[in-house]
């Protein structure tokens, strides 16, 4: 876990709303694995830092993907390249891609985009075969980048690909990952039991003190989203009881 | 010459006046950038004698400065306590207090005997302000006789520094103060969170599942240290000052306003080197001011 100050280096825009930026963190950049994120900070911002997946890496720099859904997030959008952004991370426990498979299905909603750059680097680079399925409520809204060997697109209108959800359009695949807002998740749970999650949670500290980010868990009890996740087997969270409406959209 | 910090607070000889306040800190094996040199002490998570879930999804919304945090006191139990934790607590060179919990006073007692002579406890802070269980917590807090009857059973299971966290919701926190040091306690420190609710405009509920939570960081931080104040003039026994402390300035506000030592909390969510930066930024404002010794601050505490 590194503290930087990490001097935004780019920024573009990949959908409507939707925006990727890129800082230089390379402590971070040299170690982070698909679905970790960092957890970052601002001046004037939040309080509290907000957590972000690592969307993509090279050598010295990372990436990540937002929508300005508030006050804070429209203010990271308004920072200059240059501008400092405090960065802490890696933070959680990313997908595990070392299980032996040879195929894998990536499955996106939304911002839920944000882990699955990384995800297919690692893929590729474990010898797995990759399918990519990208889904958003219109055309507009679907992130306009994708690294995979075959894309799958899906709009709840019909605007692009198939008409319907990102869980229905997937196809088989030995490996599943997903991520998305809480309540596409629990239809992954329900066709794939072991597809690998990355779930989104309020966060307060993200380095497993506060306790604010729980995960409620089939098993009983609750455990940490910073810590123990936010990548989980599907089907040991309890989904009744995790929240699948944030209105303030911390995305992890 | 590098200002002496050190302080004595209920019977703890602390290397600095800045302590890890419970529930941000975990159990101290967390937060691993924080330079240790710089805590004074470290309370830990709030704990139970037996397990507890904690309370459903979501536990924390960001409000105007603050923050509300309903966790439900989530822990592992005493047993677990000992057996994992207070190993590790006895290697460390700052001391390590537990805060305690119960649904009765007698449940405080069985839990501080359990505790006590465990290596690495070296003493507690009575939790009689919670205000996210159901049971227990607030309500010891706002009542004096049922504030000095936890304390009591505390005090009467062990000879180790008992220290009592007072809650803000209260008409008068000196009565409280005043009942708790009566029964013993050697120590105050205030305040817990502020209870407060936030209403989620979608849902058209409140955004925590808990229905309130406890309010913390700078937003609390005038009304802390008021009530610090407050409860230092009725007592004779060291306040430990907390809320929404989060720059040495922050730190010394309190220290000034009769406080001997301070706890920050949920400065280290969103800067996990704050304490070390609060620490050190007293010691440059007491060199600058020409002092040797935190001891020679001034205070603004007249006498009731």
């Amino acid at each position: 876990m590194f503290l930087l100050d990490a001097p935004i280096t780019g920024k573009r825009q990949v959908a409507r709303g939707m925006f990727v930026i890129g800082m230089r963190a390379p402590e971070v950049a040299a170690i982070v694995r698909a679905g970790q994120f960092v957890n970052l900070g601002w001046d004037p911002g939040p309080l509290l830092r907000r957590p972000f997946s690592v969307y993509r890496s090279d050598s010295e720099h990372i990436e990540v993907v937002l929508k300005a859904v508030g006050g804070g997030t429209a203010r990271l959008l308004a920072m200059e390249i240059g501008d400092r952004v405090s960065c802490l991370g890696p933070l959680g426990r990313g997908f595990d891609l070392t299980t032996g498979a040879r195929s894998v299905v990536l499955i996106s909603g939304g911002l839920g985009v944000a882990p699955m750059p990384l995800a297919a680097r690692d893929a590729k680079a474990a010898g797995l075969q990759v399918t990519w399925v990208h889904g958003a409520r219109t055309a507009a809204e679907l992130c306009a980048e994708s690294d995979a060997e075959r894309v799958v697109w899906a709009t709840d209108d019909g605007s692009q690909g198939t008409a319907g959800t990102a869980v229905a359009a997937a196809p088989e695949a030995d490996v599943v990952l997903a991520c998305g807002p809480n309540r596409m998740l629990a239809a992954v749970a329900e066709r794939w039991p072991d597809a690998q999650v990355a779930v989104e949670t309020y966060m307060g500290c993200g380095t497993g003190v506060c306790l604010g980010c729980a995960v409620p868990l089939r098993r009983g009890g609750y455990d940490r989203a910073c810590t123990e996740g936010p990548v989980y087997r599907a089907a040991d969270i309890d989904w009744e009881v995790l929240p699948s409406h944030l209105p303030y959209a911390v995305t992890v | 010459m590098t200002p002496d910090v050190s302080v004595d607070v209920g019977g703890l000889k602390l290397r600095g006046p800045v302590l890890a306040a419970s529930g941000t800190f975990g159990y101290g094996t967390e937060v691993p950038l924080l330079e240790r040199r710089a805590l004074g002490g470290m309370i830990s998570k709030g704990i139970f004698l037996r397990p507890r879930a904690g309370t459903a999804p979501p536990r924390i919304a960001e409000t105007p400065s603050g923050m509300l945090n309903a966790i439900g006191l989530q822990g592992p139990g005493a047993e677990a306590l000992v057996r994992d934790y207070a190993p590790q607590w006895k290697e460390w060179d700052f001391p390590v207090l537990v805060n305690i919990n119960g649904e009765s006073a007698s449940e405080y007692g069985e839990l501080t005997a359990r505790l006590d002579g465990v290596p690495g406890v070296a003493g507690f802070e009575i939790n009689i302000s919670c205000p996210n269980v159901e049971q227990g917590g607030l309500y010891f807090g706002n009542d004096p006789r049922a504030a000095a009857a936890v304390t009591d059973a505390v005090r009467k299971r062990t000879k180790l520094p008992v220290w009592v966290k007072l809650t803000p919701m209260v008409s008068d926190i000196g009565v409280i103060a005043r009942a708790v040091e009566s029964a013993g306690a050697d120590a105050l420190c205030a305040i817990n969170t502020v209870v407060g609710m936030s209403i989620d405009l979608n849902a058209y509920g409140p955004r925590l599942s808990f229905r309130t939570g406890g309010l913390s960081g700078p937003a609390i931080r005038p009304l802390a240290v008021h009530l610090a104040h407050q409860a230092a003039r009725a007592v004779r026994i060291p306040v430990v000052g907390i809320g929404g402390i989060t720059r040495a300035e922050d730190a010394l506000e309190f220290l000034v306003a009769g406080c001997t030592a301070v706890q920050v909390g949920t400065a280290t969510f969103a800067n996990p080197t704050a304490i070390a930066e609060v620490h050190d930024g007293i010691a440059a404002f007491l060199e600058a001011k020409g002092f040797s010794s935190l001891a020679e601050l001034p205070r603004y505490l007249p006498r009731d």
